[in-house]
Formats: structure tokens, C-alpha cells, sequence
């Protein structure tokens, strides 16, 4: 008798405990924790569920936000700006670069710290819609679904920070024995057919009838063995979109890009996680070719394992990517036009924009930005002009940051592009820039 | 008279239950949160998620198929390959070297070495060192020789079942020599000496009297093993080529459930992220049955030949 009494005397504490647990995680849900530790003494929740600029009992505006006036040209956020801590989720593209631009901010504005978690850009955009982040950021502008899952009444705006690039990078051996190196010619169609599985050897037709003939001899006949990759990734969701615009086949067969495309299967076909999986796969099969993300070739100068080839862009030029003719392209799409920053962003493609333009000959034809999300209302001062300040100093002082690292910055009229979307951000119905 | 045991045991008493109930509650909990997640895509879904074999995220063909049988092919290799080693270790360390304790504590501790490299370097030594080895000098020349047979028919790329599985073994190889050493050491020498006195020799010794004592000993171990085998995620992922595919072939590249959360859970959304969920269900679940089977394979085989001591 005395077990029994035990074992349920164990029960109902197990119970007491788990109950305890569930009732805090639903008790401080309903009252919107502060997930961000703020250096100022009133834990400020950054957003409620509704999003009225209604403010907690206990916060205080410290700044003003107004703004110094100046007659740059580039907005000056707020000189007296309250410590905060930012914390940002999305995709993995521009992880490095946040890590550079996490210090270097962190010089020029001390009492704001910045943390970044490159969860993926799917994981990312939850985390925005969940408000459980100041910021997301993403591979991929969203999508129709994703803007109306959004908490209602709010509008995201769409910031694109930082771009990049994908080149297809080779590993072969050409016939006279040594390794091909830099410059083989492709063209959006045959890299279409080689991934779709139709185009299967080296030394076929479609691929020597793009190079000079002196290389055309030289492409011998060993079996392509595709590389992608296979995580989710903005290079595959920008390599895909290129491809479906270049081949009908391939859109019929794979359908709309994101960024865990839908491969087709190839008869000799791999995929590996990370860029450095890609390339790792790629240095050690001959016969190998693969998406790859321009930062890795930019970054690894020097390595005589995986050498990348041109891509034709619509006007005919066959175009080895590097940093000029990326911030050409860049350029010229977005001179297409891109969309307001509170509109909706669903489709908006560099990629898409450049296509078919027959007069830009410098252009590099598969190019991709990345974007960072906010809330165009915010609900707390320090966290909004926080936000604004941080986004417009990586937008217009942080862009020769990553060069180093394979980034490409972004050209002058995108960063006009982004500095008037920041204008856009607004507390309690003033804008937090001016 | 009842008899009432001190306060400080009836404490005792009362948290190891709540300890054990504790873990019973983190595994109906995890189950719970499971199926929570996996809901919509069950919705949608429907059984079809278990019988279909394409995995098309942005046409909403998803199906876990592949993936099972990505699991259940790289954990055999991996069983197959590893078993024996790991059962030859321990047997070796706990028969042979019973009069060289010391070669045999330093043996058992470089084999335990093996369990503190993380999953992610054995990954990468797989890429740049493992598949080069294993598909110039190992699969080619298979394929070449014994290229008719269907396992074997494959054109070797290294990236596929057959190194995914080479590499489990090696992971699980430290886990289980540990298990059955420690399973083998505690054999009473009684069993052994009754042994040599009726004159069989050392290999008869341990294989009549010694393996038979501690079978349900060593089948845990083969039980911890397979699931070690069946979550392996890093590893697995960087050198199985991750292409859902279901075929006889050990050469063509694979995946298994676990790679495929790994690689597609971050960008997932929406019902693709749901069915990511329930490809985890389906792992927890097709752990669970194999640990059932094998635990009632063992109690058939134990089943009125327990040794009483």
C-alpha cells in the first residue's frame, strides 16, 4: 500500500512540474516576452500581437526621433540612438558577411548589438511572421502565401542587402591530359539539358558548338556527372530561376524556382550540403560540373581544384563573372524598375529583369539579391530606430565590407531603392528617418 | 505490522520514480509534438506519403519512400559491416588479452576514441579521404568484377549507399565493442573453466559458452548500434549524394531520412516544412519497431535457455 501512495506521489509532482512549465510558456506568451535583453532597465516588448503603437506601461521613448538635419543625400538616422540588441534570422547566403558587418558596426555604433542566426531563409521568414526577431532575412523575396501569413494590419517591407552570384563550376580533365581551366563557354539552354539529363558526355555537340574550335577538339568523352545542392540555398533558387528561363523544357519539368528546387533526376547526379560540399564533390570527379556560389571561386583564389566557365547572357556575350559585370547586371535590373519597398516583392528577380535585354552585353546573366524583412509599423522606439539605423548602415556603409569575401556591393540605385524603403519605417505614425 | 521505511529512503523512492516517469513523459511528449507538427501534412497527405517515391517540393509531390528505404539500406551496410568487427573487438580485448589487461585497457580505449569524433569531421574526412579510397580501389574494381550482380551494377561516383554505410559502420563500431566487452567481461569464469575442463579448446570456449551467456548482452549492444546507425544525420549527409532514390544498387547515390531533415528543414514552409515533421515521425517510429523487433527476436531466442547462476 505505502508503493502505491509513492508512486503517486511521484506522478502528481511529475505532473506539478510539466503543468508549471506549461503555464509559464503560456503565461509570458500572452504578454509578448522582450526576447532581446535591452541595456535600459524597462524590458520593452518590441511587438505585440496587435500592432497599435500602443506601448507598455513601463517603456520611455529616450530619443526623439527627429533627426539632425543635414543636406546629404543619405538619410541621417537619429546621432542620439538608445542601446539595443537586434536579433535577426534567415538565410545562410550572407551569414559571413554579417559576421563581418556585426563588429564593424559594433565600432561605429556601440550600444547596439546585432545577433544573427542563419537558420535558413524558409525558417527565417517564420521566425519575421512569428515576431519573435526584429529582422528576417532571405534568400528569396516572399512569397504570395508567406505575405499572407503575416499577422494582419502589418506591412513587411522588402530591403535587399547584399547580392550575389552563381557561376557553373567544372572539374575536367580535356583530352591532351591537363585540367580545363577558366572560360568554358555555356549558355543557359545547354546548362539546362545538361542538369535535366539530356546532354550526358563532355564531348557533345550542343557543348562544342559554344566553345572555339581549338577547345572543342580538346573535350573529351567522359561521362558529366551534375553536382547541386542539397540544402536549401538562394544560389540554387537564383541558378534554377536562370535555368527556367532559358529552357522551356526544364520549367515544364521542374516548375517554378525556390529555394529547395525540385531537381530533375540526371542519370549521374549528386548533391551535397554547403557550398563547400558542391565544390568538394565537384574537385574530387572528373566529369564534374556544378552551381556555385561566386563567393567560394572570389574566396579561394589560387586553387587549382574547380574552375568555372562563362554563362551567355541575352545579348550574346559569353560573360565570366566577376564583380564589375555582377554590379552591371545588378544595375540594369533593378534600372527595370523594383517594387516599392512596402509592396509586394513575390517574383522580383534580377534574373528575370535582365533576361531577353539584348543591348547590355556586360552583364553577368545569373545574378540574385538577398533581402532582410522589417515591420513597416514598429512598435518600440529603441528597437525601431535601432533597426533603421543598423539596415541603413549596412545598406550604405557596409557594402565595401564584403568584398573580401566574394560580395558584391550593391549599386548606387538599389541603395537609393533601400534608403527611401527606410524612410518608409514608422513609429506611432511619424517616420523614424527623415 | 507495516513497515515503514526511513524518511530519507522514501525520498529516494520517490524522485528514481520520478526520474523514470520523467523520461517515459519526454518520450510521449516528443511523439505528441511529432504528430502536432506532422499534422497537416497527414492531412494532405495521407497514406500516399508512404508509398509514393518522388520527393518534388515545389510541386507538392512528397512522399517518404525513398528516404525509409535510404534508412533502412545504409543501417544494414553499416550492421553488416560493423557487427562482426565490433563482436570480433570485444572478443579479442575480453578472451585474448586476459593476460595483457594493459594492451587491452589501451585497445578498448583507442577503439573508444573512435565515439568522441564528432559526426560532422567524419563527413568531411569521408569527402576528401574516404570516398576517393573507396571508389577508385574498393567500388571500381567491384563493379568490375562483379559488376552482374545487382548490388554491384551501379557506375561508382563514391557519393552513394555503400560509403554512407562504410561510415556508419565505422561510427557505431565504438559503441558496440563497448557494450559487448563490458557484456563479456562479466561472463562468470565459471562458465569458462566448466568449458576447459570438458576439454574444448579457447575458440570453443567462446563461442559455446561465453557468446551463448551473454547474448541478450550483446543483442542490446546490437540494438544500440542500429539506432545509432538509424540517426546518424552529419555524416551521412556529406557523402550519400542525397538523391531520393529507391534501388538495389549499392553505387547509386541516396538519402535517408535524417539527411533529408537536415538538409531541408531551415527553408521549409508551409505543408513542405509539415511533411519535413513527419518525415521525423517516421524516423521515430521506424526506430521504435526495429527496437521492438529485435527485442522480441531476443526474447524468442532466450526464451527457457536463461542460465541460472
Amino acid at each position: 500500500m505505502k508503493s502505491t501512495y509513492i508512486i503517486i506521489a511521484a506522478v502528481v509532482v511529475i505532473i506539478i512540474v510539466i503543468g508549471g512549465v506549461f503555464a509559464y510558456m503560456s503565461l509570458s506568451s500572452t504578454s509578448t516576452p522582450s526576447p532581446t535583453p535591452t541595456a535600459t532597465a524597462t524590458a520593452t516588448p518590441i511587438h505585440s500581437p496587435t500592432s497599435s503603437p500602443t506601448s507598455s506601461p513601463t517603456s520611455h521613448p529616450t530619443s526623439s526621433p527627429t533627426v539632425t538635419p543635414t543636406p546629404t543625400p543619405v538619410p541621417t538616422p537619429t546621432p542620439t540612438i538608445s542601446p539595443a540588441t537586434l536579433n535577426g534570422a534567415g538565410g545562410t547566403l550572407v551569414a559571413p558577411l554579417m559576421s563581418v558587418w556585426q563588429p564593424a558596426y559594433q565600432q561605429v555604433t556601440p550600444q547596439i548589438t546585432v545577433n544573427y542566426n542563419p537558420v535558413g531563409s524558409g525558417a527565417g521568414i517564420t521566425q519575421f511572421t512569428q515576431q519573435v526577431v526584429d529582422f528576417g532575412e532571405s534568400d528569396a523575396p516572399m512569397t504570395a502565401a508567406q505575405y499572407s501569413a503575416l499577422p494582419s494590419g502589418t506591412t513587411a517591407l522588402t530591403i535587399p542587402i547584399s547580392a550575389s552570384a552563381v557561376v557553373p563550376a567544372y572539374n575536367l580533365k580535356l583530352v591532351n591530359g591537363s585540367a580545363c581551366q577558366n572560360g568554358l563557354n555555356f549558355t543557359g539552354t545547354v546548362l539546362a539539358n545538361i542538369f535535366l539529363g539530356t546532354i550526358t558526355t563532355w564531348n557533345d555537340p550542343a557543348i562544342q558548338a559554344l566553345q572555339s574550335p581549338s577547345v572543342a577538339a580538346q573535350l573529351p568523352a567522359t561521362a558529366i556527372t551534375t553536382v547541386h545542392r542539397s540544402d536549401g540555398s538562394g544560389t540554387m533558387f537564383a541558378f534554377v530561376d536562370f535555368l527556367g528561363k532559358s529552357s522551356s523544357t526544364w520549367l515544364s519539368t521542374v516548375g517554378a524556382s525556390s529555394t529547395s528546387p525540385s531537381w530533375p533526376s540526371a542519370p549521374a547526379q549528386i548533391a551535397a550540403p554547403k557550398n563547400a560540399g558542391v565544390a568538394g564533390a565537384i574537385s574530387t570527379k572528373d566529369g564534374a560540373i556544378g552551381p556555385l556560389e561566386i563567393a567560394y571561386i572570389l574566396e579561394n583564389t589560387g586553387q587549382t581544384s574547380v574552375f568555372y566557365g562563362t554563362v551567355q547572357n541575352s545579348a550574346g556575350t559569353y560573360v565570366l563573372a566577376n564583380v564589375t559585370n555582377i554590379q552591371a547586371a545588378l544595375d540594369a535590373g533593378a534600372s527595370v524598375g523594383l517594387p516599392a519597398g512596402n509592396a509586394s516583392w513575390t517574383g522580383t528577380s534580377i534574373i528575370d529583369n535582365i533576361y531577353g535585354n539584348t543591348t547590355a552585353t556586360t552583364v553577368y546573366p545569373i545574378v540574385t539579391m538577398t533581402y532582410a524583412l522589417v515591420y513597416q509599423t514598429q512598435n518600440s522606439i529603441t528597437q525601431g530606430a535601432a533597426i533603421v539605423n543598423f539596415m541603413s548602415w549596412i545598406v550604405n556603409s557596409g557594402q565595401n565590407l564584403g568584398t573580401g569575401l566574394g560580395y558584391v556591393p550593391l549599386p548606387a540605385n538599389i541603395v537609393a531603392v533601400d534608403n527611401a524603403t527606410l524612410k518608409l519605417v514608422t513609429y506611432n505614425g511619424t517616420a523614424i528617418l527623415h | 505490522m507495516r513497515f515503514r521505511l526511513p524518511r530519507g529512503d522514501t525520498i529516494l523512492k520517490i524522485v528514481l520514480v520520478a526520474a523514470a516517469v520523467f523520461i517515459i513523459a519526454i518520450v510521449v511528449g516528443l511523439a505528441i509534438e511529432l504528430y502536432l507538427g506532422s499534422a497537416q501534412s497527414i492531412r494532405t497527405f495521407g497514406f500516399s506519403f508512404l508509398a509514393g517515391t518522388k520527393w518534388l517540393p515545389t510541386q507538392n509531390v512528397l512522399s517518404a519512400l525513398p528516404f525509409i528505404y535510404g534508412t533502412l539500406l545504409t543501417s544494414a551496410i553499416a550492421i553488416v559491416i560493423g557487427f562482426p568487427i565490433s563482436l570480433g573487438v570485444a572478443v579479442f580485448i575480453s578472451e585474448k588479452l586476459k593476460s595483457h589487461q594493459n594492451f587491452g585497457y589501451a585497445l578498448g580505449t583507442v577503439v573508444d576514441l573512435l565515439a568522441a569524433v564528432p559526426s560532422v569531421i567524419y563527413g568531411l574526412w569521408g569527402v576528401f579521404v574516404l570516398i576517393p579510397i573507396l571508389r577508385d580501389y574498393v567500388e571500381v574494381p567491384l563493379h568490375k568484377s562483379l559488376g552482374f550482380i545487382p548490388l554491384f551494377s551501379g557506375n561508382p561516383f563514391g557519393y552513394d549507399f555503400f560509403t554512407a554505410g562504410v561510415i556508419l559502420a565505422i561510427m557505431i563500431i565504438p559503441t558496440m565493442s563497448a557494450v559487448t566487452r563490458d557484456v563479456l567481461s562479466v561472463v562468470p569464469n565459471s562458465q569458462r573453466e566448466a568449458m576447459y575442463s570438458l576439454g574444448a579448446t579457447d575458440w570453443e570456449v567462446t563461442q559455446k559458452s561465453v557468446l551463448p551467456y551473454a547474448r541478450s548482452g550483446i543483442f542490446g549492444a546490437f540494438v544500440l548500434g542500429l539506432g545509432r546507425a538509424f540517426g546518424e544525420t552529419m555524416a551521412v549527409t556529406m557523402v550519400i549524394g542525397n538523391i531520393p532514390n529507391i534501388t538495389t544498387n549499392l553505387f547509386s547515390a541516396g538519402a535517408t531520412l535524417s539527411s533529408l531533415i537536415a538538409n531541408e528543414f531551415g527553408e521549409s514552409s508551409g505543408v513542405y516544412q509539415s511533411a519535413v515533421i513527419e518525415i521525423g515521425l517516421i524516423l521515430f517510429f521506424v526506430a521504435l519497431l526495429v527496437n521492438f523487433l529485435a527485442r522480441f527476436l531476443l526474447w524468442r531466442m532466450t526464451r527457457g535457455t536463461r542460465v541460472k547462476n
